[in-house]
């Protein structure tokens, strides 16, 4: 695929460039980030044809240090001229931010932790648009034939992306990788009475081959929006809820942030000085894995060009370990932990590559069974979740189980709880464990969350 | 940074791109060939930002962004072709237009297009002379270290401030299939501060923000520096001694202005042309209908100036202008952009947006606004046996389809018999957009905006949004408390 950019040949060249250009307008260091991005995104609806997104797309995010003030550019015009116009502004702009002793590329030049070769999949055969539409349509297909209760569509959609990453500094790092992802999503509407409902189901992954089976995604569609049909309250109280899989990864997602270096060091969670302790029941363990081949989040090196690397974030319920970058770790007097994350307009900041959540050995529907009342929660919506005071309040979509069985949708009630009682309440682990994400964990049983409902 | 007075829009986007009229009627021309294609639009778009953070007492981040590109769209019936480029030379264009042409499946030959002198938008909402991106850097800095010092004087228990300035100069041209040229040149700055507060192990965040398509001495006065370190802290203090909300079913009391991000959630996206034309919002079919009470009249005003949500034209040309949704009560009308209004039968609303060129338009809000009643805010709080008053509140989220809607108080209070009580924790409210506005019971006369602080999200994309709101007596609304 062709990568020439307006006045490079390459994204190694265009960084080079940077890091030299900066170096002349006065920088005394500077890192530089260039990605390349090739997507082709087709919307099925109702069987025809509804929308095609494509694009070829290239930025450059670049940092410059005059000493220890710094400031950031990001642009999307690669010629010559406008860079070394961007980065002498650049240069100028942080010569007036203050000095702050803990800013700075890191210590260290390392090499990758993984060959980025290997990492991510040979890439097969880019399909065409006509096998996005392809598999897109009989995704939508299966789902509105699966039951007359589907009535509606709000299409299926099909989507490949191609991207390259260059990253580089004046340490002499200058390393890239090569990503593709693909996904395949559907999302219909049952009606039934006066009720309509909608609901959606996805497959996202590194290889085309995630998409081979486009009816199973349209069924279970169909099937997760049937059976929200007739949804209605329950009362309010006191009761164990389950999370699925889907709705149990946005609880883990909330806790990364909530160990952050870069939350430790603005007093900005609740989880400071917890190192070392419990703070998830001792059900959970949680590993970080930079190099699962094609993962979603793998990367051979973080957003510093420093080695990522596998760990154990909880070890049965205990933190091991905060995530830091450069930056917050030598704020708080420790090491990087190679969790940089950088865009093309942001960063450094802290974050993961996966994570996965240790199986348990039941079913999630042995831990229905194992439930003489409680929540199943399959979707969660809103934005009540501070990781500063660890408060947790969000609306939920879900099942009503009553004597280890499903007795009836739930909607319009909230969930709520502080986040501390929420990991230490974990009771159980299923065992459904699925890698689909770049967070994955299986279904999680906690005990007693406040429901409001009726 | 370069950036084109209002009236050279077309000569800047000549000029640094190379789009003479002769080039954008062949490419325009290739665009319509075939009598399946409705509409048909190029948006050049050339953006600059700029932002400052403070943290810690240092402004440690100062950055800039250029963001430039053209986004080429075929609309044919139901079916949108998008692409988008960031290269400006005439065969990356064509290239673009090709994409997204292949959606009007039929083949045929070039219509002539010929292309008219760019138009300019009727009035000015946002005659801005005193931009902030010109304002030279140390002021920008000045502002964020004021900022961090007036909230740590405010009181000792401020242990962390983080504030940030955030400002913007878009200019746009969108040449559209009849060859007319609408342009626009659009600013906007946003100031936010942030506090943590903390007493023992208790730790508590207060908020402030504000801004607006209005010119930098507008927003920055001592005053408002004042207000807004001060308002922050003050919230965070409150937060210190919040206890648990209670949690079920109650009646409650929203403040006005920012609570408004209600009728956004609640009523607004449902309002909007796509989810309508496919007959998948709880609100489909629904014109001329009751859902709401007598007391309720809820606009999209997109002409209120200097507002974050206020656009000249929308992002296809489209004047913005002032829609009545519900009218005392009764559904009026949708949100339309050029499409959807087509397949609907009905007219575009001026309510067309987009992130940006690399993003396809879809119908958005604006500025959403309920209209003062006659209550007096005082009179509606004394009303309330046994209940929250909710001042001010966080993000909020909806399904469109169910209706269902949430949104996340972040400093409230527990009233009984009409008098505050103690502050409680935020909590979630979720609701039934097609029935919470039938249990309003009163409206107040207060009707106030908020201070241009919204960004709403869709699909994945973001556009700055408004609402206003007077005092409001719900009845019955489900709050998410803990105990």
């Amino acid at each position: 695929m062709k990568t020439a950019i307006r006045d490079f040949d390459s994204g190694r060249e265009a960084v080079s460039h940077i890091l030299e250009a900066a170096r002349r307008a006065g920088a005394t260091s500077a890192d530089a980030l260039y990605v390349w991005t090739d997507e082709e995104n087709v919307t099925v609806r109702k069987g025809t044809l509804e929308k095609i997104q494509a694009s070829q797309s290239q930025g450059l995010g670049i940092r410059v240090f005059v000493d220890h003030a710094q400031s950031s550019i990001s642009t999307r015009d690669l010629s010559r001229s406008h860079i070394d116009e961007l980065v002498a502004r650049a240069v100028a702009m942080a010569r007036h931010t203050a000095a702050d002793p803990y800013a700075g590329l890191p210590d260290e030049l390392l090499a990758p932790a993984a060959d980025p070769e290997t990492l991510f999949p040979p890439e097969t055969e880019i399909p065409t648009r006509e096998a996005l539409f392809e598999r897109a349509r009989l995704a939508e297909d299966a789902a509105l034939r699966h039951d007359p209760r589907v009535t509606n569509s709000e299409g299926a959609d099909c989507a490949r992306s191609q991207a390259r990453i260059v990253f580089g500094n004046s340490l002499g790092f200058l390393e890239g990788y090569r990503k593709s992802s693909y996904s395949l999503s559907c999302s219909v509407i049952a009606t039934e009475g006066d009720s309509m409902e909608r609901d959606y189901w996805y497959v996202v992954g590194p290889l085309w081959d995630v998409t081979k089976d486009p009816e199973a995604v349209g069924r279970k569609a169909a099937l997760r929006t049937i059976s929200r049909l007739h949804a209605r309250r329950i009362p309010t109280g006191s009761f164990p809820v389950l999370f699925d899989p889907e709705t149990a990864r946005s609880l883990i997602g909330h806790f990364t942030g909530a160990i952050s270096g870069s939350s430790l060091y603005r007093n900005a969670t609740y989880l400071k000085d917890r190192e070392g302790t419990p703070v998830m029941s001792e059900k959970v363990t949680l590993r970080e894995d930079p190099f699962i081949p094609g993962g979603l989040g793998s990367r051979p090196f973080d957003g510093e060009g420093l080695p990522t690397r596998k760990k154990t974030i909880v070890d049965r319920g205990r933190l091991t370990t905060y995530l830091f970058d450069t930056y917050s770790a030598r704020k708080l007097g420790r090491h990087s932990t190679g969790n940089a994350v950088r865009s093309l307009s942001d960063g450094p900041g802290v974050g993961v590559s996966n994570l996965i959540v240790t199986p348990g050995t039941k079913s999630l529907e042995d831990l229905v069974e194992g439930l003489s009342e409680g929540l199943l929660v399959t979707e969660l919506i809103g934005f009540g979740v501070n990781t500063v005071t660890g408060d947790y309040s969000r609306g939920a979509f879900g099942y009503w189980i009553k004597n280890g069985t499903i007795t009836h949708p739930v909607s319009e009630v909230t969930i709520a709880g502080t986040l501390d009682e929420l990991y230490r309440g974990i009771v159980e682990v299923g065992s459904d464990l699925e890698i689909r994400s770049s967070i994955n964990t299986p279904s999680l049983l906690v005990e007693g969350l406040r429901i409001a409902g009726e | 940074m370069t950036t084109p007075p209002r009236h050279d829009i077309a000569l800047f986007f000549e000029h640094q791109f190379g789009t003479s009229p002769r080039l954008l009627e062949g490419v325009l021309g290739s665009a319509v060939l075939s009598p399946a294609v409705d509409d048909a639009d190029l948006y050049f778009e050339y953006t600059v930002r700029e932002h400052y953070s403070i943290e810690d007492g240092i402004v440690k981040k100062a950055g800039q962004d250029v963001s430039q590109g053209v986004g080429a769209r075929i609309v044919a019936g139901e079916r949108t072709g998008f692409a988008f480029t960031e290269e400006f030379d005439p065969k990356a264009l064509t290239r673009a237009v090709e994409s997204a042409r292949r959606i009007a499946d039929k083949s045929g030959n070039s219509a002539p297009v010929s292309v008219s002198r760019p138009g300019r938008p009727a009035s000015d909402l946002y005659p801005v002379t005193d931009l902030t991106l010109d304002r030279p850097v140390p002021e920008k800095i000045a502002v964020l270290e004021t900022l961090d010092r007036l909230a740590r004087a405010e009181n000792s228990k401020v242990v962390q401030v983080m504030a940030s300035l955030a400002s913007e100069i878009k200019t746009i041209q969108i040449v559209r299939k009849d060859g007319t040229i609408v342009a626009d040149r659009i600013p906007l700055t946003r100031i936010n501060i942030s506090v943590i507060a903390q007493e023992g192990d208790n730790r508590q965040t207060g908020t402030y923000g504000w801004g607006g398509r209005t010119d930098f001495g507008g927003l920055v006065t001592s005053e408002k520096l004042s207000h807004a370190a001060r308002e922050a802290v003050r919230q965070a203090l409150v937060n210190l001694s919040a206890r648990p909300c209670p949690s079920g079913t109650m009646n409650v009391v929203l403040g006005p202005g920012w609570p408004g991000i209600l009728l956004h959630e609640a009523i607004g996206h449902g309002l909007e042309g796509d989810f309508n034309r496919k007959g998948t919002s709880a609100f489909s079919g629904r014109l001329g209908e009751r859902v709401a009470s007598p007391l309720c009249t809820i606009i999209d005003d997109g002409t209120i100036p200097g507002r974050r949500g206020s656009l000249n034209v929308d992002d296809e040309g489209t004047p913005t202008q002032r829609t009545v949704l519900i009218e005392n009560g009764i559904l009026r009308g949708y949100l339309q952009d050029r499409q959807n209004a087509r397949l609907m039968g009905a007219k575009s609303t001026g309510n067309g947006r987009r992130e940006s060129y690399a993003h396809p338009v879809m119908p958005r809000m604006t500025n959403t606004v309920m209209l003062a009643g006659e209550s007096d805010p005082g009179e509606i709080l004394s009303s309330l046996e046994r209940g929250i008053y909710a001042v001010n509140f966080g993000g909020g989220q909806v399904d469109i389809t169910s209706g269902k809607f949430v949104f996340s108080m972040s400093e409230a209070y527990y009233v009984e018999n009409g008098r505050i009580l103690y502050p409680v924790k935020g909590a979630t409210l979720i609701g039934n957009g097609p029935e919470v506005l039938t249990k309003v019971r009163m409206v107040g006369n207060d009707m106030a905006l908020d201070t241009g602080v919204g960004t709403c999200g869709k699909d994945g994309q973001s556009v700055p949004v408004g609402v206003g709101l007077p005092t409001l007596r719900v009845d019955g609304i489900t709050v998410g408390g803990t105990h």
